[in-house]
């Protein structure tokens, strides 16, 4: 499966990447790679992390070819599209993180076109992360929350139990529960 | 053990298991996750690790344990090396004892970095041998034959991953079994000394040591039935065997996994009967270069303009490259193309970053004069966006401060500023206060204390109070410093008390000479959230967007809007608010 997460860097992206790559492991993977955004584009630049868990020697997706895209914002979600293959499915939050430049006028964000674009080329899933994710560390564990809607949906083929071993593993014990929590009513959400 | 592993965790994972015994660097990107895999591994307990003040510091030191057979690990990105060049330069003729590799961090693009420079160039003037990874788990296996082939030397090794190879995770076989060095500690003899004589000697030496190597099983060749061939090394070999693989095509490939010394007889021999070859790489047209010496095959690379000479090469470049180089149709990649004009999205100051504060202060002090802003490396470079417009000149580490004494030399009407952080005033900046000081310019330095390493992540540094393992050490104070080193002025201030700020600001550039300020607030990243802010009943005067350019603060239906979330409580929107409509909301529960 090729999967690619974006976002606007500090959302944690990366981690919801860790997990996949760890979980894919633990399921008995020894090809996962990725490839991460780490680095000035921390600092609110778009970010992406590609996910790979066939057999391939480059951790970089191609475009057309990404069966998944799990997108925490929307604009990043319409920007990265093109990765996704035809067909493809995307589960992406409704936030809507405006660029300074969109605030100060340079630029315009045109959140119901990018909407439309989104539903007419993927078969998508919008997630009001804002108000699901709110009560787990007031919107902190948005990762965990669409990993698990994607996976309550079905579109990842790795073992629910997996996730929550490499969420274990990965993130620090005091706030595994309410990541662990997150995911769960990630799950529940699509599953209403 | 199979892990999943970045490219820079398997590199130190690879070092532990070559039994280091000492790592230093200096943070960046993309190598600066090296020394921290490294801190937070327990079986890396009794390596000595730390964060130097500069990669220069860092090699030195390194040098120092080297020479007393220690297996010595130096980390730094591609301009660290830079800083680094005087100590590298000279230890590839007095070399070393126990293994030493260096490993300088690439980055095509660029994606963080000043320059595109390519440390397998710098490796080969240097003379010293470069290992190149195309993958997390060749470095892992690198990095231990680097120590290997370092000691057998007696010289420094530099291994040199790229962004993507750094920055890219795979399932790594990691060993338990740790190499076992017993260091017999620095031996005095006259070859630590570099003289003109012996480094005469050592020249003639490490002429003949690099022209017969020998070979290397990072070069590889795999032959197929046809006369064409492909030569690649670092991450473009494993993007050119997913595009070949999903072209159903096979050529004969020639992969330089040691770029330097260049593998000349293999090369030859490879290139014998070939009727053209393509040279794939990132950075410097450097194997196309070292083939063009040795084979007469007509070579398509960046010189024959079929390869771009700069930037990465990514798979729908490289696909494109190899289906023109092998007269076919490139398959159409079936993919969506955007008809929604999308904002670009740049890095920006994190809402509550006290540099906005800060950059904000020196605005208002300067209003209406004449004035230079000199900046440097680190987030604060992002101070040149809009609104705060505050960096219009950055260089490289330490620079700012130094080319501000240019600027108001040749421009003596103008009020010159310069902006450097705590970590790379430590890293670089120090020397040119001095020249500030001794050679009588006029310039206002600002520091920016956030109390961290900020754009890699967080490290700590000589004004933090901690080290690397977090153990507590002294913390030298900044102000102090600059006291010592004869600056005039020297004030300290907070810069979310704004107006003070200001006040200061425009005292220390009226002061005739070298004057400072220190503006002390912490980083987001190193401190509690104290509150948000909200904007009550906003008569959509856009003023705390339009000076601030917060992340946070957004425009809809005309009135501004505060995102609670991102929000850090720094207080300087409400400070602009002139309506006075911005007020605080009790602290979240994180």
């Amino acid at each position: 499966m090729n999967i690619l997460i974006c976002g606007v860097g500090g959302q944690g992206t990366i981690l919801a990447s860790k997990i996949l790559a760890e979980s894919a492991v633990i399921d008995g993977s020894d090809v996962a790679r990725t490839g991460e955004t780490i680095g000035m584009s921390q600092r609110g630049g778009s970010v992406v992390s590609h996910v790979r868990t066939e057999k391939t020697s480059s951790p970089y997706i191609p475009k057309g070819t990404a069966d998944l895209l799990i997108a925490f914002e929307k604009c990043e979600a319409a920007r990265c599209l093109p990765f996704l293959k035809p067909g493809g499915k995307a589960v992406v939050s409704l936030s809507e993180i405006k660029p300074v430049a969109v605030s100060i006028g340079v630029m315009a964000y045109d959140a119901a076109a990018m909407e439309s674009y989104i539903k007419t080329y993927a078969e998508s899933i919008f997630i009001d992360t804002e108000r699901l994710a709110a009560p787990f560390m007031d919107g902190k564990c948005t990762n965990t929350l669409l990993l698990g809607a994607a996976f309550g949906k079905g579109y990842i083929n790795i073992s629910e139990n997996a996730v929550k071993k490499a969420m274990e593993k990965l993130i620090k014990p005091r706030f595994l529960d309410v990541n662990i929590m997150a995911f769960e009513a990630g799950i529940a959400a699509v599953r209403e | 053990m199979k892990i999943n592993l970045l490219g820079n965790g398997a590199i130190a994972m690879g070092a532990i298991a070559a039994g280091v015994g000492f790592a230093a660097g200096y943070p960046g990107t993309p190598s600066t996750e090296i020394l921290e895999t490294l801190k937070s591994n327990e079986n890396a307990k009794d390596i000595h690790i730390e964060w130097s003040t500069n990669e220069k510091a860092a090699v030195e030191a390194g040098a120092g344990a080297a020479y007393s057979g220690v297996r010595t690990l130096v980390t730094m990105k591609q301009v660290g090396l830079n800083v680094a060049s005087d100590p590298v330069m000279c230890l590839s003729y007095i070399g070393v004892k126990g293994g030493m590799v260096i490993v300088s961090a690439d980055d095509p693009g660029p994606i963080s970095s000043q320059t595109e420079q390519d440390t397998r160039s710098f490796g080969a003037y240097a003379h010293l041998t470069v290992l190149d990874p195309s993958s997390p788990e060749e470095a892992y296996e690198m990095t231990k034959y680097a120590f290997e082939l370092s000691e057998k030397l007696s010289r420094p090794v530099i291994l040199r991953p790229t962004t993507k190879v750094c920055h890219a995770s795979a399932t790594v076989d990691v060993t338990d079994e740790v190499y076992a060095v017993s260091p017999d500690g620095f031996v005095k003899d006259p070859k630590w000394v570099i003289f003109p004589p012996l480094s005469y000697k050592r020249h003639i030496e490490n002429f003949k040591i690099y022209n017969n190597l020998g070979e290397c099983s990072y070069n590889r060749v795999i032959t197929a039935e046809t006369d064409i061939g492909i030569v690649t090394g670092g991450v473009t070999t494993a993007i050119v065997t997913d595009v070949l693989t999903d072209l159903g095509v096979k050529v004969n490939r020639l992969t330089v996994g040691r770029p330097y010394p260049f593998p000349t007889t293999e090369a030859a021999a490879f290139a014998a009967g070939l009727t053209k070859i393509l040279v794939l790489e990132e950075l410097d047209p450097f194997i196309e270069e070292q083939l063009e010496r040795i084979v007469k095959t007509p070579i398509c690379g960046k010189y024959s303009e079929h390869v771009p000479a700069a930037g990465e090469l990514k798979y729908e470049n490289v696909k494109n490259i190899i289906c023109n180089f092998l007269g076919i149709n490139a398959p159409e990649t079936v993919s969506v193309n955007s008809n929604v004009t999308l904002p670009t999205r740049a890095p920006v100051l994190c809402a509550g970053c006290p540099h906005r504060a800060s950059f904000y202060a020196v605005k208002l002090a300067s209003k209406g004069k004449k004035a230079v802003y000199c900046g440097d490396i680190g987030c604060y470079t992002l101070g040149n966006a809009k609104p705060l417009e505050t960096t219009d000149t950055c260089l490289c580490m330490g620079g700012g401060i130094t080319v501000a004494q240019g600027i108001k030399t040749a421009n003596p009407d103008t009020d010159v500023f310069s902006f450097i952080g705590d970590s790379t005033f430590f890293a670089s900046g120090m020397t040119g206060v001095a020249n500030a000081v001794y050679n009588k310019h006029n310039i206002t330095i600002c520091i920016l204390d956030n109390r961290t390493t900020a754009m890699t992540g967080g490290q700590p540094h000589p004004g933090k109070g901690v080290t690397i393992t977090g153990e507590e050490t002294v913390h030298i104070d900044i102000a102090k410093v600059l006291t010592a080193l004869n600056v005039g002025f020297v004030k300290e201030c907070n810069p979310f008390e704004l107006d003070s700020a200001v006040k200061t600001v425009t005292e220390a550039a009226e002061f005739p000479g070298v004057s400072a300020v220190v503006f002390k607030a912490p980083c987001i990243a190193v401190s509690k959230k104290p509150c948000s802010y909200e904007v009550f009943d906003c008569i959509g005067c856009k003023r705390c967007i339009n000076e601030l350019g917060c992340p946070a603060i957004s425009l809809a239906e005309e009135k501004a809007v505060i995102d609670p979330v991102m929000c850090y409580g720094c207080s300087i929107c409400e400070t602009v608010c002139k309506p006075g409509k911005i007020r605080m909301i009790g602290g979240l529960s994180v």
